[in-house]
């Protein structure tokens, strides 16, 4: 096991530096000038010259590339053309947003995707319609989810709020970890993590969707497979329950090609993230990303994604130990 | 490559019988006129393990007859994209106008239609590129094998292990926001997955007989890859073809919604929807109609995907 989690380990910083890679040669085939969009459209062509030589731009690419690894490995990521912050700075107040908006997310797409999926293994007649729900369910746009949500609970219904993180008449607190519910627990102002979680249920259930029907559906057909296995047979010989038979036994087998979906799930989710912070005013890097698109700020959107698909990397790096874990036959291999 | 040559002419009947074979010493084509033709509108396929085009073209048939109905409903549209209808701004649906008008008096069911066009036909576009760029490489990867396939696949495996939209958001910033460098974007993050459906496929048939028998009878790499090889990969990439319209069509009404696509005024359902989020309480019909339109696309997709799969995939007979 500690074989597989090194090379896993390595695999995965390979991908980080090609992640890297990639990102640096969009900056370099970008058709607009950063130094001039840096000094401003009306600066003289000096001052545009002397941008591009401390940026240093004027260099030949191999050189521009050993420097942006530096500075990458330094944690310096330029500063945004928008709000002329660092964009560390700027990710950083935006991601714990984000974070917690995705874990929230996630969370709910396991549970949906477990639960869902258990429902439906060995569905038998019911599995038709089932299936077509699911993918009735899989056809619908985030943003559809998102409006009609805000819509019935928000509009007509009055329960949810359904713009921001918190109501007006709060105090945000300032740490530790950033994320609202888990700080207002750990501050002692229920009144706080209520109305947090309230914010947080519309968005969250809008990320979740798709991927929690993704889940169920591939969770259903690799619980099927499996229960046709002769040690499955055995169990039920023996007389076990069929819950037990089904939590106990196929589950732990079936769980790898629902891992792997879900591992999928969390990119496409990251996706779909800046669509759905619009819609809900989420304060995080979406609504950072989706702003920077409108300023063509590529500093800022090159950071974002950097930190979106390094987020996503180590992700599935988890899933796949996870998956190790689940199915000792992978650890061999 | 083989330079074994045989001496009687490839007569095994997995060949075409016909093959202009390479190499010297390469039996004079035994060309028997009008079969090689007759065999290729096949009712028997060439590879072994692959389907007959018939079945193909068959499961395809309501995916053409659904694009022929896309490409000509915006005909009947009652109003063009961007003229303005006498019914005023923000006018609540009416037997006239089934969509009502959105914030300068544009008839929404009109610009909806022509949206669908858009988004439908995009979505084919980015799948055909995709899959021309990814099958390609996975071709060669799968034939030359050796240093070339490793390379190939570290690349595409990079591709797979980064989250695909958020790299077509990157490229789409980089390369400045509009509909032909959004397709091109999302082709870029798309054809990994056919790169490596492809060179799975042509892997394990470069491992069967027939294979083997073609390349004793001297068949050209190029011509092994392209007629003994790419066939037998036909159905399992038409099947993913088949299953990733739905996700292409929410995809790029994604990008278009947060605002990498055409500029206004083009009628892209994406945009739409998010220009008309303001009026979502007083006139939903302005942000809702074209968001119904891509879940109503991407559910036609998927369906007919689920049954060009059904019928195509061997494999899942459940």
């Amino acid at each position: 096991m500690a074989a597989l989690v090194l090379r896993r380990f390595a695999a995965m910083l390979a991908v980080l530096f090609g992640l890297a890679v990639i990102v640096f040669v969009l900056q370099a085939v970008i058709p607009s000038d950063p130094a001039r969009a840096m000094v401003g459209a009306s600066a003289s062509k000096e001052a545009v010259e002397a941008k591009r030589h401390e940026l240093g731009y004027d260099q030949p690419l191999p050189a521009q590339f050993a420097d942006y690894m530096g500075r990458l490995a330094q944690g310096d990521l330029q500063s945004s053309l928008r709000t002329r912050n660092e964009v560390v700075e700027d990710l950083r107040a935006f991601a714990p947003a984000t974070f917690e908006l995705a874990f929230a997310a996630m969370f709910l797409a396991a549970i949906g995707g477990l639960g869902l999926g258990l429902l439906l293994a060995g569905g038998g007649r019911a599995g038709k319609g089932i299936r077509l729900l699911l993918i009735g369910g899989a056809s619908i746009p985030a943003f559809l989810t998102g409006l009609l949500l805000i819509v019935v609970f928000y509009s007509w219904l009055g329960w949810l709020p359904a713009s921001g993180r918190v109501g007006d008449n709060f105090v945000v607190p300032d740490g530790p970890t950033n994320f609202l519910v888990i700080d207002s627990i750990l501050n002692g102002t229920p009144d706080l993590t209520i109305d947090a979680l309230q914010h947080l249920l519309l968005p969250a259930i809008t990320l979740a969707l798709l991927p929690t029907l993704a889940i169920a559906r591939t969770l259903a057909t690799s619980l099927d497979a499996v229960q046709k296995e002769d040690y499955v047979r055995t169990a039920r010989a023996k007389g076990l329950k069929e819950r037990t038979v089904l939590l106990k036994h196929a589950l732990r087998n079936a769980s790898g090609p629902a891992l792997t979906m879900g591992g999928l799930q969390v990119g496409l989710m990251l996706g779909s993230i800046v669509v759905v912070e619009r819609i809900f005013a989420w304060p995080g890097i979406g609504l950072y990303i989706d702003q920077s698109i409108a300023y063509s700020d590529f500093p800022a959107i090159c950071g974002a994604t950097l930190l979106l698909g390094a987020t996503y990397v180590f992700l599935n790096f988890l899933v796949d130990l996870a998956q190790a874990w689940a199915d000792p036959r992978i650890r061999t291999v | 490559m083989s330079t074994v040559t045989p001496d009687a002419p490839p007569t095994t009947g997995l060949t075409e019988g016909a093959l202009p074979v390479e190499g010297p010493g390469a039996p004079a084509a035994a060309k028997v006129p009008g079969a090689t033709s007759k065999l290729w509108r096949g009712r028997r396929p060439i590879t072994p393990g692959a389907l007959s085009g018939d079945t193909v073209w068959h499961a395809l048939i309501p995916f053409f007859v659904l694009s022929f109905v896309i490409l000509v409903a915006p005909v009947f549209a009652p109003y063009g994209s961007t003229d303005v209808t006498s019914a005023g701004a923000l006018h609540a649906p009416t037997s006239g106008a089934w969509f009502g008008t959105d914030e300068i008096g544009r008839d929404v069911f009109s610009r909806v239609l022509i949206g669908m066009r858009v988004s439908w036909f995009s979505a084919l576009g980015v799948i055909f590129l995709g899959t021309i760029i990814g099958g390609l490489i996975g071709a060669v990867a799968g034939a030359f094998g050796g240093k070339l396939d490793m390379v190939l696949m570290r690349i595409t495996d990079l591709f797979l292990s980064l989250p695909a939209p958020v790299l077509a958001i990157a490229v789409v910033a980089a390369m400045g926001p509009s509909l032909r460098n959004t397709l091109i974007a999302l082709s870029i993050v798309w054809w990994p997955w056919y790169a490596r459906i492809v060179r799975g496929e042509v892997r394990a048939l470069a491992a069967r007989p027939h294979t083997e028998a073609a390349r004793l009878a001297g068949v050209s790499r190029t011509r092994l890859v392209l007629k003994h090889l790419l066939p037998g990969a036909m159905a399992p990439v038409i099947v993913t073809m088949s299953l990733d319209v739905g996700n292409l069509i929410l995809a790029l009404a994604g990008l278009s919604f947060i605002g990498l696509g055409a500029p206004p005024p083009a009628p892209e359902l994406g945009a739409m929807s998010a220009r008309g989020l303001q009026y979502l309480f007083g006139h939903p019909w302005v942000p809702i109609a074209p968001a119904a339109a891509v879940a109503l696309l991407a559910l036609a997709a998927n369906l007919l995907g689920d049954s060009i799969n059904r019928r195509l995939d061997q494999r899942t007979t459940r």
